[in-house]
This record gives structure tokens, C-alpha cells and sequence, in this order.
């Protein structure tokens, strides 16, 4: 099996924070890793674990916020992947304070790959090794598949009406993220961000919620929504 | 057809007119430039070039599903064309193999793609080709033309759409040297662009009360006319709320002109 199947296998059927860790956990089952945590964050500032392989994931995670400073961080705030072969570099000095407690922890590796809903770059996925050494680069594609998979549970999180997704628990995150991406989705979220002031992730997610309400197709409502046939209510 | 200076009608051999259009290709790809608006020039400069109706770029994203990137045409039912060949159809045929796919009578392709083909036809199109997009030993997707009549590609035609093909991997890898490490993150942010120009398109129709089709017009003159890039001024709009009342105001007047 590609490891892209065994991604998609490993959230399927799941749904919010169940598939997030899922997701992690087979990140490091997949890619040589030791842990890995999906991270968020909210207008640069507040942030969150989304989901995590385990305790230790969600510590290497949160002391970047500690510190103000870190790959997710990064990788957000330039929109490309954070890649670290070894912190040990004495050449790399870009955390100075987040680097040396990671090395304390014996990690040497730190690769962020970031996570992107309708757009935004709202957090990434942060995966960490004891060894040090680039990431192969097939286990950096897939990394890459991991994070554009985040977006699933990352939506189900936002929606505040989870129960229509939770009902359908046989829904693939991949089939979804496809039905998600297309044009006129895109278009629809950038008028209902026009109608009801919110930002386009929860314009998508208001699109979504709206369709999984009404036992429709996204690119249905979309339609509808471009056409002023539909219009979704202010809160 | 042309008219030189004297007024008197000239044509242009069609050797002169590709090469115009890769010289002013190549001096953008020299210089600052958007890729999302580098090509959808790309794919005007090909309707012209090979006399179809119709031209775009799908690419693969992470998981290996073909995707819209730029059309010359917004018409939604030409761009669902477009979308109904990320899953079935020519397109997918040609980055599934990475070998040029040409259709020279659609009517006749009913049972190789039943979903593609007689929604093809509904919509006008007789012939479809296309043509892959690679780099670094990757297929990254696929250059699709429709055309109005039957017939092949001639091999100077082919070779007109594989080398725009090509432009349009340099625009995209242009920022480093592709390895498979650096094509796909890269990949991942064209197509993210994409989607931000799209909600942009969105937001104006709403806002402005005009088409998408003229939204999105409006936006790559109004880049244009700033010399910004479009996808940054299309993320300008949907991240940044407090710059939007005065970039609107900008743009409604530029829809006056």
C-alpha cells in the first residue's frame, strides 16, 4: 500500500481530534520519525495542539509556544515547509531558545510542514527525530499529503454543528478534501465572506455545514450560493 | 492576419508568432512575476497559437488529484469541462502515462470516458489533446486544449503546446532547482494561490454586484495597474480586513473606467 493509502486509511471513519491523532500516529508509524503533533494558530498569536502520537509530541509542540518561537511558527509565517536535518548544526541559530531545549530532549530532527484550510495557513504538522539527517523525500511528500489531511479534522473542529459529520462516519476525508477544492467552493466562500463578515475557513466551514445540513453536494450549495440562490444566515 | 504600415494586410507565418509569444513569455519569467496570471496568458497565448477553443492547466496536488490551476475561459461550463477531466478523460490519461493524449474526434471516445465525452460534445467541443506538464522525473500535470472541429494535432502544433507546457514549469519551479522535495511543496502553493483567487473572484461578485468573470478581470487589471502581483492582491483582500474598504474603493473605480 502507497503510503498515501495508509494515510488516508488511518483517518477514515474518524472524525475531529480521534482522526487528528490518528493521523500523527501513523505519521510516525510512516516516515521514521519519533513524534508528531498538529499545531494551530490563531492570528499569529494564540495557538493549540490539534493533534498529537502522544504526550511527549504535545510537550516538543507547546514549548515552542512557551518560547514564542519555533518550526510551526515558521513554516506559517513563510507559507513553505520547515525543514531542520540537525539542530546540532552550531551554523543554525534561528531558535535560540527553542533549539537548545529541544536538543536537551535529544531531538535533532524537526521538520514542519504547514496546514492550509480555504487558503490560510492555519497551523502545521511537526514532526520530530532523535536521529539527525534529512527527511527522505518520499516521507516529506507524504508528510506533505499528512498535512493537507489535517484539514479534514481541522474543519470537523471548527463546525459547531459536528453531529452531521459525525453521522456519517463511512465519509472519506479524501474524497471530501476533493469535493472542497474546487472552483466554484473557493468562489462561493469568498462571497459569503463578502455576506457574513467572517474570515474564508469559516465561511468554508458555515458552506459545508450548510450542505452536510441539507444532504447536498458542496459543489451544489456553492452553486447556489453563487447564483443568489441561497443565502446563509448572519449568526 | 495583420496590417503593416501602410495599411496593407499582411500574414504573419505562425513561426514568428510563436516565438513572439515565448520571447515575451521567457523576459516575464525573467522578471517579477505571478504565476497564477503568467498562466492564464499561458493559456490565451495557446488558444491562439494552435487556433483552439480553449485551453488549461490541471495539476496534481498532494494526493495526486489533477487540478484546475489557469483557463482562458471563466465560462462555468467550460470549467466544469475542465474539472470533469481531473477525474476522467484525456488529461488524466496524459499524467497518468506522462505521454501526450490526442483525441481527434471526441464523438467517437463515448465508451473510453462515458462521463467526459458527452458532456464535451453537449458543450461544442469536437477534439480534445493534451499534452504533460514534468520536471525532475515527475509528471506534474497536464496542458488540455478543446477545439470546436475534429481533427489531429499537426507535430508543429504539438510541439507549439509542449513548449508552452514547459514555460509554464519553469514559472512554476522557477523559485529553486526542482528535486521531487522542492516540486511538491511548490505545487502545493501554486494551487493554494489558486484558491485564494478564486474566493477573491467571490468576494467582488458579492461586493460589486459583477460576474466572476469580470471579477476576475478586474483583479489582473487592477495588479496590473499597482504593479502587484495578483495573488498577492487577491490575498490581500480575503486575510485582510481592514485594508479591504480602501482596496474595494480602488478597484469599483478601476470597474468605471
Amino acid at each position: 500500500m502507497a503510503i498515501h493509502e495508509k494515510l488516508r486509511a488511518a483517518v477514515d471513519g474518524q472524525r475531529g481530534l480521534a482522526a487528528a491523532d490518528s493521523l500523527c500516529e501513523a505519521c510516525v508509524t510512516l516516515f521514521s520519525i519519533d513524534a508528531a503533533a498538529i499545531s494551530l494558530i490563531f492570528a499569529g498569536v494564540t495557538s493549540g495542539t490539534l493533534g498529537s502520537s502522544g504526550a511527549i509530541a504535545r510537550m516538543y509542540d507547546e514549548l515552542q509556544f512557551t518560547f514564542g518561537e519555533g518550526p510551526c511558527l515558521d513554516s506559517v509565517a513563510q507559507r513553505t515547509p520547515v525543514l531542520v536535518a540537525d539542530l546540532a548544526n552550531a551554523n543554525d541559530v534561528r531558535w535560540p531558545a527553542y533549539g537548545p531545549a529541544m536538543l536537551e530532549h535529544q531531538v535533532r530532527g524537526i521538520f514542519a510542514i504547514p496546514v492550509v484550510l480555504a487558503g490560510e495557513y492555519v497551523g502545521a504538522l511537526d514532526l520530530f527525530r532523535t536521529k539527525p539527517g534529512e527527511l527522505h523525500a518520499d516521507h516529506l511528500a507524504g508528510a506533505i499529503v499528512a498535512a493537507e489531511l489535517a484539514g479534514i479534522p481541522l474543519l470537523d473542529l471548527m463546525d459547531s454543528d459536528l453531529q452531521a459529520a459525525v453521522n456519517d462516519p463511512d465519509s472519506s476525508a479524501w474524497a471530501e478534501l476533493n469535493a472542497l477544492s474546487r472552483t466554484e467552493v473557493s468562489q462561493a466562500t469568498g462571497m459569503l465572506v463578502a455576506q457574513l463578515g467572517v474570515e474564508p475557513a469559516e465561511a468554508l466551514v458555515r458552506l459545508r455545514a450548510h450542505a452536510y445540513a441539507t444532504n447536498r453536494s458542496a459543489t451544489e450549495v456553492a452553486r447556489d450560493i453563487l447564483d443568489r440562490r441561497l443565502r446563509l444566515d448572519a449568526d | 492576419m495583420q496590417f503593416d504600415k501602410e495599411g496593407n494586410v499582411t500574414d504573419t507565418p505562425r513561426e514568428t508568432r510563436v516565438l513572439d509569444a515565448v520571447v515575451s513569455l521567457v523576459d516575464k519569467l525573467l522578471d517579477d512575476f505571478d504565476v497564477v496570471d503568467l498562466l492564464t496568458e499561458l493559456t490565451e497565448r495557446c488558444a491562439d497559437l494552435l487556433d483552439i477553443a480553449a485551453a488549461g492547466f490541471l495539476l496534481a496536488d498532494p494526493l495526486g488529484q489533477l487540478r484546475l490551476l489557469a483557463a482562458t475561459s471563466t465560462q462555468t461550463r467550460e470549467l466544469e469541462l475542465f474539472q470533469l477531466q481531473a477525474d476522467e478523460g484525456p488529461c488524466v490519461e496524459c499524467y497518468a502515462t506522462g505521454e501526450p493524449v490526442s483525441v481527434a474526434d471526441l464523438g467517437a471516445a463515448t465508451s473510453r470516458w462515458p462521463r467526459f465525452v458527452p458532456a464535451a460534445l453537449e458543450a461544442g467541443v469536437a477534439s480534445v489533446h493534451a499534452v504533460p506538464m514534468r520536471a525532475a522525473g515527475i509528471v506534474l500535470g497536464s496542458l488540455g486544449l478543446f477545439g470546436t472541429r475534429t481533427g489531429e494535432l499537426s507535430e508543429a502544433d504539438l510541439l507549439v503546446g509542449q513548449t508552452l507546457a514547459h514555460i509554464a514549469c519553469v514559472a512554476i519551479l522557477q523559485e529553486h532547482p526542482p528535486t521531487p522535495s522542492t516540486v511538491i511543496p511548490q505545487l502545493r502553493s501554486a494551487l493554494t494561490h489558486r484558491v485564494v483567487v478564486e474566493q477573491a473572484k467571490g468576494f467582488l461578485r458579492e461586493r460589486l454586484d459583477i460576474s466572476v468573470d469580470e471579477a476576475f478581470s478586474l483583479l489582473r487589471r487592477y495588479a496590473r495597474v499597482h504593479s502587484d502581483h495578483l495573488t498577492d492582491v487577491a490575498r490581500q483582500l480575503m486575510t485582510e480586513p481592514s485594508s479591504r474598504p480602501a482596496l474595494l474603493e480602488r478597484m469599483a473605480g478601476l470597474a468605471h473606467d
